[in-house]
């Protein structure tokens, strides 16, 4: 964990179906400190080249004998490690599980993956060592809106497809790219769909009138609860209070106040985890009650019932869940489960998910090299088809967003269970919500 | 361009005079000045050639991220080298070139190199009232001020979305058509780069040698004694704070127009502005080519300990614990260090010092006494290089 | 709307009380040593951390956290101070001493991140949700304990300063070091209890603030900005000029929170700090000492 960031997971299958991890670490380490002693700047490139040296393992121009190498950058350690985790589990789950079912193309499949550090400049950096130092077969993409635009941009500079679990915000279909897809049903604004569509059925006297919004600045979780808000506002629901904040903020008393202050029926949180806990507590030192309240992302997190103590009655919008009997989902649900006690979140979900979608373009291609024709048949295949995958079928428009839907979900008994759309429900939309 | 007989410690002009081993001293230095041409001559070539020597576009891209960091600490050291005052905001600049160049070109439609240009002109426009704010008082508001500066910048940029495209970040537009392939545009925005650091270099120089530099130093070593010499210490630090504004302010320009995207977090971010502050102290604030040996040894010891260490805060550590060990041991840098052992090996060697207030007092004195006696015009003369008075001062006070 | 700003008024002060204890310390490194102590909000997190833990592996309230945390942050600041900062040259202190403590915000910011991983930690406590309802208010209990605990120590720092004799050396040395010690007084002992004082708001600091709020290891950043505005507001080397300064920033951020929202609301901090050095470059309430730095 320490000393390798290069961590390839091998699998060799044997006859009994159990499978070993073979964690490789290139002894770099050494020469490359004796290098950086020396200091001369031609010698730093055949320090950093070092993993070039390593990539015989890896790739090889012996073309379909070897590994299927997949390149990756992830913000493994800073402020988004923590989606940034639970992608790189789907990733390597994945991984696992292909190896031991006779691999990609028949070949074994070998991640790559670097730590982005949650930092722009080293997000493009990693793609451009995956892509010419490790030469890398496939790229996939790192976690965050704002880490995919400058690493699809270095994919899109070297001609390579780039699917990518975590760009949900509408940016990131408006620049220009044409090799990326977002392996996930529905981009940032439409999550809430199927809520906005239920909220303005309901009759007249039960409508809730005022909704309050509360933001974080952030691409995704703003295009969330902004989503939402341009449907419900269209609808006649008024929007009594709109507050933006900044990703670090952590006291949310003034938040609270203003939006306790207007006495909303609906409360919108465009959120990600600790913002929610932070914005519900404060809310509830207020006692402030809505009577619907939705918040992205936050309520899926296993520690968010213990966090804020009384969840029944809160919504929020899932691309994935479990229970989905989409045809091959249950093998990943089993997988996972068997691997890590418990079942997938939405992260390691979008991450199978791209790695699925990439699988299919490879497939139906029967190709998986960096060579332009491979990735340019690849990009060109997705453009027309639909990928099966574990959130249901996926396709995409011109620019990469895919063509489905979110679900909406809500805690209800202290379960999570589907309430929309009514065709994959699990139970009915309980409303008002119970006081928190 | 960079040579390193350009050191700015001074050298140790005929203290010795008169003295028997004067010959070997003398040979000993001539040797010096060959090794350091020498040494000159091979970076110079070396760092021409990188982009022939790098096995792939990624080592490639690395060199232009080092070149960048060179950049930023060359400007960086303008106003950190010659004042003395640390500032740990230039973030603040290079992240406000980057947005100048970026806006200009897409709302303006002007070309790329012009906009670079017009935005660092902008910036040190916009620097002059921060200075002027910062300057007043010494060192400590200073540095507050130069964080505040960084904390505020990225609230403003991120909230005013409308101009600046908040958290959705802004695109850069590329300054090459698309026929200018990726491996390509490092190796052209590598030359760039070393473009800028040659002419940042070349001020420094000019600079250093003046009377103008002479007074900036003087405000480095004692400010209340500078004064009290008749230094414009208030507003020689503000010229240099805005010089050193406008040079980080081109290399922050020039690095979006390389990288393509600007996000408010990363452009204005406290750490960016420690890596410059790191990497001329670790060369050593006060010579010419310190910052950009600290930038390449430092630069490269980053990308060497994120490739070893990626998945783990340690870099951080690391980064802290260098600072340390450069703050507490050898605040000089590395680069007059060195300097400092080859001389001592100089036959019948003199400590080699920087100078103090009290030789620049004694110095300035003796222009001013020169000046009135003069009747001849030769006002072009070079204070710093006069060695009657340059060893007359007592050690530092 | 009234109830509006009753409540931002009621939850501005809250907020000041623990700015102004958090800047007492800031201030207070400076006041003895000259020094612009950067670590400080790196020390606040990594408090806030311990109580965290605390909590997480006992059970028992954090607060009693302070026992162990007071005592090993004042311990801290002495061994800090007397074998870190004293080293530096006393000509570049101001500038070293910036850097020093910025590379140990570095290092607590990554040991923090190292051990606890990035992860948004926040203590779950019965009365999270608990509040109190005045003049027609609410205050949550935690931000009462929070306000407490600032209070009490700010009271204390107070009393120590005024009537002790170790308080009025410290005085001494803060108004004139040189002066201080030819009176006899051992400036660097007392420089080093100084430094361990302000290190000690630090750890009351982040227990109180772990009571209400998320904590990560790059919080610390989030922190250093107001307070250094609130110090150089106050007047550098200040105690009660940080502390009012703290109370009146804290009361107008977050009263602008209402018509400007809360990221332009922080700016008000910047605007001070820009503000105060155009106009009164030695701060509000400041004496001689700010003048010159």
């Amino acid at each position: 964990m320490k000393h390798s960031t290069r961590r390839s997971v091998l699998m060799s299958v044997d006859q009994a179906g159990g499978t070993s991890t073979r964690v490789s670490r290139p002894g770099r380490r050494r020469a490359a400190l004796a290098v950086a002693a020396a200091g001369a700047l031609t010698l730093s490139a055949c320090g950093l080249g070092g993993g070039g040296g390593s990539s015989a393992e890896g790739e090889g121009e012996e073309g379909d004998e070897g590994p299927v190498t997949i390149g990756i950058s992830l913000p493994l350690t800073g402020d988004f490690s923590e989606p940034g985790k639970g992608v790189q589990r789907g990733y390597e789950a994945w991984a696992e599980y292909t190896n031991a079912n006779g691999g990609l193309l028949g070949r074994d499949v070998e991640l790559i993956i670097y730590d982005d550090q949650s930092n722009a400049d080293r997000v493009a950096s990693d793609y451009e060592k995956l892509i010419n130092q490790d030469q890398v077969d496939i790229v996939v993409g790192p976690f965050s809106t704002r880490l995919v635009v400058p690493a699809a941009q270095v994919a899109q500079d070297y001609g390579f497809l780039f699917v990518e679990p975590a760009g949900a915000a509408e940016e990131v279909f408006t620049q220009g790219f044409d090799n990326l897809f977002y392996a996930a049903p529905a981009i940032a604004n439409d999550h809430y769909n199927y809520l906005a569509e239920h909220i303005l059925a309901m009759p007249e006297g039960e409508r809730p009138t005022t909704a309050a919004y509360a933001s974080m600045d952030d691409p995704f979780a703003q295009g969330t609860a902004y989503g939402l808000k341009e449907k419900l506002e269209e609808g006649g629901i008024e929007t009594v209070a709109d507050e933006v904040y900044p990703p670090n903020t952590t006291d949310f008393s003034s938040i609270a106040n203003k939006i306790a202050n207007t006495g909303a029926d609906i409360l919108v949180g465009g959120t990600q985890y600790q913002d929610a806990v932070n914005l519900i507590v404060a809310l509830q030192q207020l006692d402030y009650q809505p009577r619907l309240a939705a918040f992205s992302t936050a309520p899926t997190n296993p520690e968010f019932p213990e966090a804020i103590g009384q969840t029944d009655g809160i919504l929020s919008p899932t691309g994935y869940t479990p229970d989905a009997d989409y045809p091959s989902n249950a093998e990943f649900v089993d997988f996972y489960t068997e691997q890590h006690g418990n079942p997938p979140n939405e992260d390691e979900a979008n991450a199978w998910t791209t790695m699925q979608v990439v699988a299919a373009a490879a497939e139906a291609n029967d190709c998986a090299d960096p060579s332009p024709e491979c990735q340019q048949s690849m990009i060109d295949w997705l453009r027309e088809n639909t990928v099966d995958t574990v959130v249901g079928p996926l396709s995409w428009d011109a620019e990469g967003r895919p063509q489905a839907a979110h679900l909406i979900q809500q805690w209800q008994d202290d379960e999570i269970v589907i309430v929309l759309p009514e065709d994959a429900s699990d139970a009915e939309l309980s409303y008002p919500k119970q006081d928190w | 361009m960079p040579n390193a007989s350009d050191l700015a410690t001074p050298t140790p002009t005929a203290p010795d005079t008169g003295r028997p081993d004067d010959s070997a001293g003398e040979r000993f230095d001539r040797r010096l000045g060959l090794a350091k041409a020498g040494l000159g001559v091979v970076a110079i070539v070396l760092a021409l050639m990188v982009p022939w020597l790098a096995p792939d576009a990624f080592i490639l891209s690395v060199a232009v991220v080092i070149a960048s960091y060179a950049a930023f600490a060359v400007g960086w050291n303008f106003v950190g080298g010659f004042t003395g005052y640390i500032s740990l905001g230039h973030a603040s600049y290079s992240g406000l070139g980057g947005y100048a160049v970026a806006l200009l070109t897409t709302h303006t439609g002007i070309n790329p190199w012009v906009a670079l240009v017009l935005g660092a002109v902008v910036v040190a426009l916009l620097a002059v009232p921060i200075g002027i704010a910062s300057l007043r008082v010494r060192g400590a508001s200073f540095v507050i001020v130069s964080i505040a500066l960084v904390l505020i910048l990225l609230l403003v940029f991120q909230s005013w979305a409308s101009v600046t495209g908040g958290s959705e970040g802004l695109r850069v537009p590329r300054p090459f058509d698309s026929s200018v392939l990726r491996p390509e545009q490092h190796t052209r925005f590598y030359f760039l780069f070393l473009v800028l650091i040659g002419i940042a270099l070349v001020v420094w120089w000019l600079i250093d040698r003046s009377q103008f530099g002479a007074g900036l130093k003087a405000i480095r070593e004692d400010e209340d004694k500078a004064e009290a010499l008749g230094v414009p210490t208030f507003r020689y630090k503000l010229v240099v704070f805005v010089i050193s504004a406008f040079f980080t302010s081109l290399a922050g320009g020039l690095y979006a127009l390389w990288f393509g995207n600007l996000d408010p977090v990363f452009q204005f971010s406290i750490l960016t502005g420690s890596y410059m502050v790191l990497m001329s102290l670790f060369g050593g604030i006060r010579s010419l080519v310190g910052p950009v040996v600290g930038a390449v040894v430092v630069g490269y010891a980053m990308e060497v300990f994120k490739a070893q260490y990626g998945d783990s805060q340690f870099h951080l550590v690391a980064l802290g614990l260098l600072l340390a060990v450069v703050v507490l041991f050898m605040p000089e840098g590395v680069v007059p260090e060195v300097l400092g052992l080859v001389h001592r090996l100089r036959p019948a060697a003199t400590s080699i010092r920087e100078e103090s207030a009290a030789q620049l007092l004694e110095r300035n004195r003796a222009i001013d006494a020169e000046r009135r006696a003069q009747t001849e015009a030769t006002s072009e003369r070079e204070p710093v290089e006069d060695p009657r008075h340059a060893t007359t001062g007592k050690g530092r006070s | 709307m009234t109830a509006l700003i009753t409540q931002a008024v009621i939850l501005g002060i809250l907020l000041g009380g623990l700015y102004a204890l958090l800047a007492a310390g800031l201030t207070l490194y400076f006041g003895v040593m000259r020094v612009v102590m950067i670590a400080h909000s790196a020390f606040l997190i990594l408090a806030a951390y311990l109580a965290w833990a605390f909590h997480r592996a006992t059970g028992i309230d954090p607060l009693f956290s302070l026992i162990a945390t007071v005592p090993l942050f004042f311990l801290l600041g002495v061994v800090m101070q007397r074998f870190l900062l004293s080293r530096l040259k006393p000509a570049t202190l101001t500038m070293m001493s910036v850097l020093l403590t910025f590379a140990i915000a570095l290092i607590i910011e990554g040991m923090l991140g190292f051990v606890w991983t990035g992860t948004q930690r926040r203590i779950s406590l019965s009365y999270s949700t608990a509040s109190l309802e005045v003049f027609g208010a609410n205050i949550a209990v935690v931000k009462l304990v929070a306000f407490g605990l600032a209070a009490v120590s700010l009271l204390a720092l107070y009393l120590l300063m005024k009537a002790t004799s170790f308080g009025q050396a410290l005085r001494a040395t803060i108004q004139h070091k040189e002066a201080a010690a030819l009176l006899g007084i051992d400036t660097e002992k007392v420089a080093g209890y100084g430094f361990g004082l302000g290190l000690a708001t630090a750890a009351i600091g982040g227990t109180a603030l772990a009571l209400d709020s998320t904590i990560y290891p790059s919080l610390h950043w989030h922190w250093i900005g107001p307070l250094m505005a609130i110090i150089v507001v106050g007047g550098l080397g200040s105690i009660p000029g940080a502390a009012i300064a703290a109370l009146v920033l804290g009361l107008s951020q977050s009263l602008l929170q209402i018509p400007l929202g809360t990221t332009w609301a922080q700016t008000v901090f910047y605007l001070a700090l820009f503000i105060t050095l155009m106009v009164r470059p030695q701060g509000f309430f400041g004496g001689r000492l700010a003048q010159r730095f």
